[in-house]
């Protein structure tokens, strides 16, 4: 308890040390100096919890109504807090290198390392809190810093809109959360986490269905699950690289935590939540992955591929909750498991992508790829981190993302005895993530194989040298965290399962005498993937090598691309990113809006004439329709029927007879 | 027993060495006798291979390191592939619980390394067929899990060569037969890029799936890419060659080879039959396809769960 309060106090001290009117570059060497503090007080904190030491449990009086504040840190809040912090601070290194050419200028860089700093501390209110208003003031100090790292770059309209939309849509979040909490406290008569699980373990029906739903929506606004997800790209594109890394792969993974916490407080969830989230997961890895194949911008594509991630790791949640209604312990162990250790591997490769993606903004000043190409000549560290992330971000094997994958599909075809419908239903689900899958991977060969192989594509982008040191260094910590979880997947299931082993815990005694070897087994099966993985990774360095030496004794010649006899080929014929995506794009014209804008060539001596195509957000457009024109549009459909058609008004008195008769039969009233 | 394991193993390896040049070799040949022409020799694609070991390759201008290496990523995810996939019936070297994810995902890391070192030397003749690849790939992915799904009803186990080898003893295995082995046919020629999905023949550059992607390779680059392509066409032979094998590896093992010999090189006459009697899809038509592969797993795998437990 003491060293967390310390550790809070370091992050307030260092804030207000930032704001002080010192040189910038100090500024931004306090706020470093005070996450790398409060991260080592909070690892030696965290440290013990998540190798099998005992819950830290603390207490503060605090005057009436709020009562006595309690931090609790079990092994679930441990595994968060265990990567959260150290993240922030290498985000907060990146920014050294990201914000470089203001730290000579007027602005104020220390408001931005306080906020930084700030959202260090929310992650230790909300992820120890056992209060629910700590809770609640830790979530609310992470979307408000977070807005206001967003609108860094505020002189620019769509920047302040784009912040303004998120703070909208984080305070919508809000509501549906303080409604549960209002629920809950009512019921359960205290703030604590723990009062609020017994009452909702004691009463299963519809009130504690409709706090499900209402926490399920809070939370879903937070993690940007679709359809809550349409500030998310918005938001990931306004904000420097390092804020939309840290929103994405962090401070969303709060939505996800106090998902699987309140699952967790139900005792045994209902069949159908688990079900109702496996859908609404899926729907998100779906749509998620659908929309990042028709982003021409970098970092709106990485956004949109969050919706996607938090959705595959919903998807084991859910496995997870169904485990828990049907005392399955090998379901439980593998789908949360598999959803939490999706959380830390997508916080690795998510965190990487952003960063390369904001070196690449940070050399070009663009991150629209269609303007790019042959980054990788000029920039190799920043493509192969971009690289390596892509590969994990598809879930392909040797790197960390197939390990989370592959847990969630030994999840999905387990192979046990469930019942028939359950069964074709997971197997359709884990068809659904193998569909993500193969267009996630289609479009990270877009986003990489446009941006950074081929050859420049717009003279006025210049690309000289790489992005600074301060950049790389984050960027090369996370990719070796991508790597090493993939390879020795071991480690990053000994940081979630002590936190699983408290939802195995919760099981009835029977189930829980058959779940003693299933973690164990867990281990063992992805030991054997690193264990693959690594040998694959290591021939191919090998072959590499090899064929490298090979090379050195007969060099290769070298010779203009095949371009089918054509001799004038220029930089501007090489396939783009629109035309790569546009076979597949074609196909769900629902989802993928394509626009395109352009000026046709005129007259006998046409001076310019440019194409310009991009993908909306269907779901954005449909609900600023409804927002802007929705009277309209319902007027507009409303007049389609004439009341003094007579088919009309006898279809209409069926339909009302119908619906008389079906409650009145649903009620068994009159007629018995 | 062990000995009988390895030398198993061996067996596996040096199918899968030896049967991507041959099965090519019979595909051609039935081809050809459909012409009305004798043919290439059986061996042929290996002394192609040979020669192209011994060639200097030449690399584009633009390229980078990636495009070597990329290659030797195609070649050397393919062959653990090949190493995952049953062959012979129920047995495959590497085997454990859910390994048909790690199948599927390595050929997807093939696939992405293919469609990089295409893009790699920036022409748009690539581009196209990396396009293509990567949205015909999509459309195929969901097949195979649904077969999987519908096998692991049908059978109750969770290791791909179980899956496949152990549907014999399904009591559905007399009419989920012909379903399962049509879905796995579509994948091979999704995959192996065969007619009707891709034409190995075209003669246009923009009509080419898998061959436009590799345009710029030479030498040793375009052998291990070759190879791969012909490594994945055997290893979609040797499951369908695994699910109808009657022998079993374990007890009989030389009556399952022989008899997995004889029925791949039956899917490759079968893949040479379907190249001369039809003409390739057109591009836009391919999704629907492999759509249809999908169609058909699902309601495999509803009628597995429906009377198959």
């Amino acid at each position: 308890m003491g060293t967390l309060i310390a550790a809070v106090l370091v992050l307030l001290l260092g804030a207000a040390a930032c704001l002080l009117p010192l040189p910038n570059r100090l500024r931004a060497g306090i706020g470093i100096l005070s996450q790398c503090v409060a991260t080592g007080l909070v690892g030696a904190m965290v440290a013990p919890v998540l190798v099998g030491g005992e819950v830290l449990v603390g207490e503060l009086a605090w005057a009436y109504p709020v009562g006595t504040l309690r931090v609790r840190l079990d092994a679930l809040g441990a595994f968060f807090l265990a990567w959260s912090l150290p993240m922030t601070l290498l985000g907060s290194v990146y920014a050294r290198g990201y914000l470089q050419p203001y730290l000579g200028t007027q602005r104020h860089v220390g408001v931005h390392y306080a906020l930084l700093n700030m959202v260090s501390l929310s992650f230790v209110l909300v992820y120890a809190g056992d209060h629910a208003l700590i809770f609640l003031l830790g979530w609310e100090i992470a979307a408000l810093s977070a807005w206001l790292l967003v609108i860094w770059d505020y002189t620019n309209q769509k920047v302040r809109f784009a912040g303004f939309n998120y703070l909208v849509s984080t305070h919508i979040g809000l509501m549906f959360l303080v409604a549960a909490v209002m629920i809950l406290y009512t019921h359960a008569g205290a703030w604590d986490l723990g009062s609020f699980g017994a009452w909702l373990q004691r009463n299963p029906g519809s009130e504690r269905n409709a706090v499900f739903l209402l926490l399920l929506t809070g939370f879903g606004l937070k993690s940007a699950f679709f359809p809550f997800h349409s500030w998310l790209p918005r938001a990931h594109a306004a904000a420097p690289a390092h804020v939309s890394a840290l929103m994405s792969g962090v401070i969303h993974k709060a939505g996800l935590y106090a998902l699987v916490r309140f699952v967790w407080l139900t005792g045994t969830p209902d069949e159908w939540m688990g079900w109702l989230l496996i859908a609404f997961s899926a729907c998100s890895a779906l749509v998620g992955a659908l929309y990042t194949v028709g982003q021409r911008d970098l970092k709106r594509l990485l956004g949109y591929s969050s919706t996607e991630n938090v959705g595959i790791a919903g998807i084991g949640f859910g496995i997870g909750c169904l485990g828990m209604s049907w005392n399955n312990p090998t379901l439980v162990a593998i789908g949360f498991a598999g959803g939490l250790m999706h959380v830390l591997n997508h916080a690795f490769f998510k965190c990487l992508l952003f960063y390369a993606a904001g070196s690449v903004y940070q050399v070009t000043h663009t991150v629209d790829i269609e303007r790019l190409g042959g980054l990788a000549r000029r920039m190799p560290w920043t493509a192969a981190g971009f690289l390596v992330g892509g590969i994990a971000i598809s879930a392909l094997p040797p790197f960390n993302g197939f390990v989370s994958e592959f847990t969630l599909y030994s999840g999905l075809f387990s192979g046990q005895d469930l019942p028939a419908g359950a069964q074709v239903a997971l197997c359709a689900v884990g068809a659904l993530l193998a569909f993500v899958g193969a267009v996630s991977a289609l479009s990270i060969t877009r986003a990489f194989g446009i941006a950074f192989l081929g050859t420049p594509r717009d003279p006025a982008v210049h690309a000289k040298a790489e992005a600074s040191q301060w950049m790389q260094v984050p960027m090369a910590l996370h990719a070796l965290g991508v790597v090493l979880l993939g390879v020795f997947p071991a480690l990053g299931l000994l940081m979630v399962q002590r936190a699983v082993g408290i939802a195995l815990g919760q099981l009835p005694g029977g189930a829980q005498a058959a779940s003693v070897g299933v973690l164990g087994d867990l281990a063992a099966t992805v030991s054997r993937i690193g264990l693959l993985a690594g040998t694959l990774l290591l021939a191919v360095l090998v072959v590499w090598v090899l064929r490298a030496w090979v090379g050195r004794i007969s060099p290769a010649a070298r010779s203009a691309t095949w371009g089918c006899g054509y001799a004038a080929v220029n930089a501007r014929m090489q396939y783009t990113g629109a035309s790569f995506s546009s076979d597949f794009g074609r196909r769900f014209d629902g989802i993928l809006v394509r626009v395109q804008r352009q000026k046709a060539p005129e007259g006998y001596f046409p001076a310019d004439a440019w194409l310009v195509t991009d993908c909306v957000d269907a779901v954005e457009r449909r609900l600023f329709d409804v927002i802007r024109h929705g009277d309209a549009s319902a007027s507009a459909i409303s007049r389609q029927f004439r009341e003094d058609d007579p088919r009309f008004a006898f279809a209409a008195g069926l339909v009302a007879l119908v619906v008389i008769a079906g409650l009145v039969l649903l009620a068994g009233g009159p007629l018995q | 027993m062990s000995a009988n394991l390895v030398a198993l193993a061996v067996v596996h390896v040096l199918m899968a060495l030896a049967m991507p040049i041959l099965l090519v070799g019979v595909v051609n040949r039935t081809k050809a006798r459909w012409g009305g022409r004798t043919g290439p020799v059986l061996l042929q694609s290996g002394w192609d291979l040979l020669r192209l070991l011994r060639k200097q390759p030449v690399y584009s201008l633009v390229a980078t390191p990636l495009f070597r290496a990329g290659a030797y990523v195609v070649l050397l995810a393919s062959a653990l592939g090949a190493l995952i996939a049953p062959m012979l019936g129920a047995y495959a070297p590497l085997h454990f619980a859910h390994d048909f994810v790690l199948f599927a995902y390595t050929l997807g890391l093939a696939r992405l390394f293919l469609m990089l070192s295409a893009l790699d030397v920036g022409s748009a003749f690539e581009g196209m067929g990396a396009a293509r690849e990567a949205s015909f790939s999509a459309f195929a992915e969901p097949a195979l899990f649904l077969l999987i799904g519908c096998l692991g009803i049908a059978t109750g186990q969770t290791s791909f060569a179980l899956l496949v080898g152990k549907l014999h003893a399904s009591p559905v295995f007399a009419w989920l037969v012909v379903p399962v082995v049509a879905v796995l046919f579509i994948l091979l020629q999704s995959e192996a890029s065969r007619v009707p999905v891709d034409d190995p023949l075209t003669h246009l550059e923009l009509t080419m799936v898998h061959e436009v992607m590799v345009l710029d390779h030479s030498g040793p680059e375009l052998a291990a890419m070759q190879f791969a392509g012909s490594l994945k066409l055997s290893t979609y032979a040797g499951l369908i060659a695994a699910l109808l094998n009657p022998f079993s590896p374990l007890d009989e093992p030389v009556a399952a080879t022989i008899a997995a010999l004889l029925l791949m090189g039956a899917v490759a006459v079968a893949i040479g039959c379907v190249e001369s009697l039809t003409a390739r899809l057109r591009l836009r038509r391919v999704p629907r396809y492999l759509l249809l592969a999908s169609l058909l797993a699902s309601l495999c795998l509803a009628a597995a769960s429906a009377w198959g437990r």
